[in-house]
């Protein structure tokens, strides 16, 4: 487990107060917030390499918040993956198992996380010709090596193609359910909690806004901040189920997307469970239903306005609660009113699925 | 409208060239007055050879000297901001302006018999004026800062969270050290203590007043220079020259290929 208790780390020009964080053994949490938000200074203060001003800290049961960070049996992995450059890979991955070690344990520990990530060709190769995503994969395995108790993360997928990205969440998520680390991730793409985490708390200010189940925090953001900074939204639990052959390039195929009290046309890649999102801003409100391309048309009752300067949000029930964003000027023009019913739409193609 | 770079090309080439021909010229002029034989005189004279002996002795010496003293120094001052940082950097860097005459003086006067530190040290045994430690210590001040620089350079261009990355890892501060922040940091490293070894073999200004006798190399040039005329000096100052050039070499191979 990582707890931590009222904890205040100084982080550059500004101050994170009062974080307290719990993931529970074996859980994946992430805590999201903007670039410089002091989520990497979060990070190096769990880790000990960065003195607290205030709090505590506990990883696998035990209060660590004096310890020196060799001593709190945790991997850490940053942004920029930071591989010892004078090193091969194997030495690289073999850095945290040096000391009493036998050798023979050495390099078998050494060849299992090599082949748990696939790298097992890069072993004798130096450091510095490696790609972004390989560079990322030995990182993960340096940090593994030593079998830690808890696994720190620092943007893992930020210095990454959006391909790569998509690969290496999917060995992340594979990794963490094999191994069962207890795991804490920093990042500011809300995309890695839902598809990663089952925990997730959003960073602004210097403080925690909101924690809980990734879901529940993208459905019922409690602040304009972190609506905004989520991307405020509609994302629906629910299974796909395919309606024609894949094709193209990256294969998709034509698809139903089942959730409770909607069923929305869309584009896949896989079918299954997942999960689906809609930008408030992909909905088209309207009083009455045109003839249009897009695939979804469905009927929705406003529950609720929200104004938020030159955009307004509207809050919808659709058989599902949904939100589209307007411009204040078409809500205003529409005079849109709580309780009233409106004809919404949007494409096939604006439904995302994670 | 003519195009600048009709005569900008030949002004620089020819710019250029008078700074070339005037570094190479002199060099090769001396090294054409070497002959096989002259040399080999030059080397079969144990004055000579002692003289070259006791220069690379001390210089040596002084560099692994200011490795010791100015590693720590130089690491604090590419990781820490503390109060007084500048300070500590600029009294390192000092030495660089101070006129070696001016610096030997001082020395001497630091270090000589009366003074207090001089004194006592003498009283343990260790003697400075007319003495190899005189020449060590002549060769160390005007060196230090070069060392010191580049030392610090070369830790600076390590990321520290490399050493974040060890410690995370298991390594405890000294051992993150040893194993990440040294090794990536030799390179550099190594090319300061040979220029600083190099700064201390030509220095002339500063042991001629602390140490005259024993004579390091340069000292035993204006020797025989005043004694022999040109004919006496010229050999000698061809094997400096070489162990001057070789050094060079040396530095120019340890620095990383993008700033050759």
């Amino acid at each position: 487990m990582i707890r931590t208790e009222g904890l205040v780390v100084r982080a550059g020009e500004f101050t994170l107060r009062d974080i307290s964080i719990d993931v529970k053994a074996g859980g994946y949490a992430l805590v999201i917030g903007p670039t410089g938000s002091g989520k990497t200074t979060l990070l190096e203060a769990i880790a000990g390499l960065s003195p607290p001003m205030a709090g505590r800290v506990w990883l696998h049961g035990e209060e660590v918040t004096l310890l020196p960070p060799e001593e709190r049996r945790l991997g850490f992995v940053y942004q920029q993956y930071h591989l010892f450059p004078h090193l091969s890979v194997r030495d690289n991955i073999g850095y945290g198992l040096a000391g009493p070690r036998q050798n023979h344990d050495r390099e078998a520990r050494i060849a299992e996380v090599a082949g748990l990530l696939g790298i097992e060709s890069l072993l004798d190769r130096g450091v510095a010709r490696l790609s972004g995503g390989e560079q990322q994969r030995v990182a993960l395995a340096r940090a593994l090596a030593p079998r830690p108790a808890v696994l720190l993360l620092d943007e893992p997928f930020a210095a990454v193609d959006p391909a790569t990205r998509r690969v290496l969440r999917r060995e992340l998520r594979l990794l963490h359910e094999r191994e069962g680390i207890t795991t804490l991730q920093v990042t500011h793409d809300f995309e890695d909690a839902l598809r990663l985490g089952d925990h997730v708390a959003v960073l602004s200010e210097g403080r925690i806004v909101q924690q809980g189940p990734p879901e529940e925090v993208f459905r019922y953001p409690n602040s304009t901040f972190v609506a905004q900074f989520v991307g405020a939204g509609n994302v629906l639990a629910g299974v796909v189920e395919a309606l024609a052959p894949a094709e193209g390039n990256p294969p998709r195929f034509r698809a139903l997307f089942h959730t409770d009290g909607l069923t929305l046309d869309l584009l896949a890649e896989r079918e299954g469970p997942a999960h689906a999102i809609v930008r408030p801003e992909d909905i088209l409100v309207s009083r009455e239903q045109h003839q249009t391309s897009a695939r979804n048309r469905l009927e929705a009752g406003i529950v609720r306005l929200e104004r938020l300067g030159p955009v307004t949000h509207v809050y919808l029930d659709a058989g599902r609660p949904l939100v589209a964003a307007v411009t204040t000027a078409s809500a205003e023009e529409m005079a849109l009113k709580p309780g009233e019913r409106v004809a919404i739409s949007f494409k096939a193609m604006a439904v995302h699925l994670v | 409208m003519t195009d600048p770079s009709r005569w900008t090309r030949p002004l620089l080439a020819l710019l250029g060239g008078v700074l070339v021909l005037f570094i190479v010229g002199p060099i090769l002029r001396l090294l054409l007055m070497a002959t096989p034989a002259s040399l080999g005189q030059a080397l079969a004279d144990p004055e000579v050879r002692q003289s070259i002996g006791l220069t690379v002795l001390a210089a040596t010496a002084a560099t692994l000297l200011g490795l010791g003293l100015g590693l720590p120094v130089a690491y604090l001052l590419a990781r820490r901001t503390f109060p007084g940082a500048r300070l500590l950097q600029g009294i390192v860097e000092l030495p660089v302006v101070i006129p070696h005459p001016v610096a030997g003086i001082a020395l001497l006067l630091f270090l000589g018999r009366r003074s207090v530190v001089g004194g006592a040290l003498g009283r343990l045994g260790l003697e400075f004026v007319g003495h190899l430690p005189g020449i060590i210590a002549a060769m160390l001040f005007v060196s230090v800062p070069i060392a010191v620089s580049a030392a610090r350079e070369a830790f600076a261009g390590v990321d520290p969270r490399l050493e974040r990355v060890a410690r995370s890892l298991g390594d405890g501060p000294w051992q993150a050290f040893r194993r990440v922040t040294l090794p990536i940091a030799g390179r550099g490293i190594l090319a300061g203590a040979l220029l600083a070894w190099a700064r201390s073999v030509s220095e002339f200004g500063s042991i001629v007043i602390i140490t005259y006798n024993p004579k390091v190399a340069s000292i035993l040039i204006y020797d025989r220079f005043t004694v022999d005329g040109l004919g006496g000096a010229a050999p000698i100052a061809v094997l400096l020259l070489l162990l001057a050039l070789g050094t060079f070499i040396l530095i120019r191979a340890l620095q990383p290929s993008r700033s050759r």
